[in-house]
């Protein structure tokens, strides 16, 4: 590899590792529990499912929750997620949301895009998120 | 044809009257007018609903700049309820801050009205321009506006927006009054002209909003206007260009009212427009990239060290921006009907009819500019679009017959 060419690769690989979080740890390999979810979806139905609908289906005005939504958050810490649904949403009424609630959302978010649960719950620590890769959708498994 | 009852009672007081006034004796050599088609106004017309926040910023829209990491930034947003009004001389005064650091391509964050005039703008100048959006415009915002030329609606606020911000805005105003004119008469009638009508039992005054001296708190108190009178009022200062109302004689007047009073608006039929708009971007070379920004930081991700940043709404939470104030409005929309191309007011609720349906307003008259203020629901609410549709009913068909249309 002569000097230039190193050089690019070097900073293609900066580049990466700006890009993504500083662990490797990411949204595919378990990072809620089935409880927390299950606790997002009843806060979902309360707070959320009235603009986004029931199956977190969108309208041609309110994004949807699946699908091109992950286009949308995916490759970026998760923290950006619940740092975004803890200060914006819901729309009428935001920061209202508790964290742990948020939390909670997150995890159902992730189990509706197909991302597994796992044993050891989603912390609300926006430390600990910023650390969780959002990552794209496993549509095959 | 129902509405012969208010062209028959408009005759029978024509009939009363001893002196002709000049535009009676022009209509007796002329003919009567032409009668208008009645619109139907029945509930089985509604095909959707709409519901928009419009970003209402204090100091009035920022077109401001300032630096993410090495990328110079040029906002173009909170234009209250003036968006589409305002959009092309708000898109120049943006662009020319652009262009004034010699770049060959920027970015456009946004891809609602303010964002795609933008686009369009450096483009003619001459600039490569790819648009980073969530949605594209037929799903933005801008889209669920009414679509009126209303280049003061809820701008600013008199005291924050300054001194300096009414000609700021009365040039944008003219610049882009202009810039509509070209886009008269084209295929499919993306701008296009209306009468409409006012109609009242009683004499028909210009609404004004004294302070009233009761209210103490403010905007600068609470972080929201409290009272009308906070608002900046600039419409005055374009109205030697923009037609003003004039009253019916009541020969003229197609409904029989007492009082009415007709204007001439300019409005903008979104599908034609935004096809219109999408065409021209592509057809200059014009990239669009779906990207949702979550924060100031991904502006320095785009590969363009320009941005002009558009996003309306959305600027409140993506730019922390606190002054922008949300203001709900909705509109009712009916299937389109052939030959009505006319629209009519009473009591602060319309029906203006338009090329994708007529829009249906129910604005309460005593709130004026603060309706909806504060107010982020933006889920529609079917209610007052049905009580206008069954109040404007009266002005077409008797109240046995309303619904058999």
């Amino acid at each position: 590899m002569n000097r230039r060419a190193l050089a690019i690769a070097l900073a293609g690989g900066l580049a990466m590792l700006a890009a993504s979080p500083a662990t490797g740890r990411g949204t595919q390999s378990g990072v809620y529990t089935t409880g927390q979810a299950d606790e997002g979806a009843r806060i979902y139905a309360a707070r959320c499912a009235m603009c986004h609908g029931a199956q977190l289906e969108g309208t041609v005005e309110t994004p949807g929750l699946v699908g091109k939504f992950v286009a949308n958050w995916a490759g970026r810490p998760l923290g950006n997620l619940f740092a975004y649904l803890g200060r914006a949403m819901p729309q009428n009424a935001p920061g209202t949301l508790s964290p742990e609630d948020t939390t909670a959302l997150v995890a159902f978010i992730l189990r509706a895009n197909g991302a597994p649960a796992g044993s050891r719950p989603l912390s609300p620590d926006a430390a600990g998120l910023g650390r969780i890769d959002f990552e794209a959708a496993s549509l095959a498994r | 044809m129902q509405n012969r009852r208010g062209v028959m009672r408009g005759t029978l007081a024509l009939a009363g009257g001893l002196a002709l006034p000049g535009s009676l004796r022009a209509q007796a050599l002329l003919g009567p007018a032409p009668p208008l088609v009645p619109m139907r106004l029945s509930p089985d017309q509604l095909i959707d609903l709409k519901c928009c926040i419009r970003p209402l910023r204090a100091a009035g829209p920022n077109l401001g700049t300032e630096t993410v990491r090495d990328r110079l930034v040029i906002h173009n947003y909170g234009h209250g309820g003036s968006g589409w009004s305002l959009s092309w001389g708000s898109a120049e005064v943006a662009v020319g801050k652009a262009l004034s650091v010699l770049p060959d391509r920027i970015a456009v964050v946004g891809c609602g009205i303010i964002g795609l005039t933008s686009a369009i703008v450096a483009q003619r100048a001459g600039l490569a321009v790819t648009i980073y959006a969530r949605d594209p415009i037929q799903q933005t915002r801008s889209f669920r506006a009414s679509g009126s030329f209303t280049p003061g609606s809820r701008i600013a606020l008199a005291g924050p927006a300054g001194p300096q911000f009414p000609d700021q805005w009365e040039h944008m105003a003219r610049y882009s009054w202009k810039m509509f004119r070209t886009m008269l008469g084209l295929p499919g009638e993306p701008v296009a002209f209306g009468d409409s009508y006012s109609l009242s039992d009683n004499p028909i005054e210009r609404r004004t909003w004294p302070a009233d001296p009761a209210i103490a708190a403010r905007y600068e108190t609470t972080g929201l206007p409290q009272q009308n009178s906070e608002f900046a009022r600039l419409d005055s200062r374009i109205r030697d260009i923009v037609p003003q109302s004039v009253p019916l004689q009541p020969g003229e007047n197609p409904f029989g009212t007492p009082y009415a009073t007709r204007s001439s608006h300019m409005y903008f039929n979104f599908p034609a427009y935004s096809h219109l708009l999408m065409t021209e971007f592509l057809a200059r070379g014009g990239r669009y990239e779906m990207r949702n920004l979550h924060s100031p930081a991904d502006v320095g991700d785009l590969p363009e060290r320009v941005v002009i940043h558009a996003t309306g709404y959305a600027a409140r939470d993506l730019w922390q921006d606190h002054t922008v104030i949300p203001v709900r409005g909705q509109t009712g929309w009916l299937v389109p009907q052939p030959g009505v191309n006319y629209s009519i007011r009473s009591n602060n609720m319309s029906a203006m009819a338009k090329a994708d349906g007529i829009v249906i307003m129910n604005n309460n008259p005593d709130l004026g500019e603060m309706l909806g203020v504060g107010d982020s629901m933006e889920l529609p609410n079917r209610a007052p679009v049905e009580e206008a549709m069954a109040s404007l009913s009266r002005f077409f068909w008797p109240a046995d017959q309303r619904g058999a249309a």
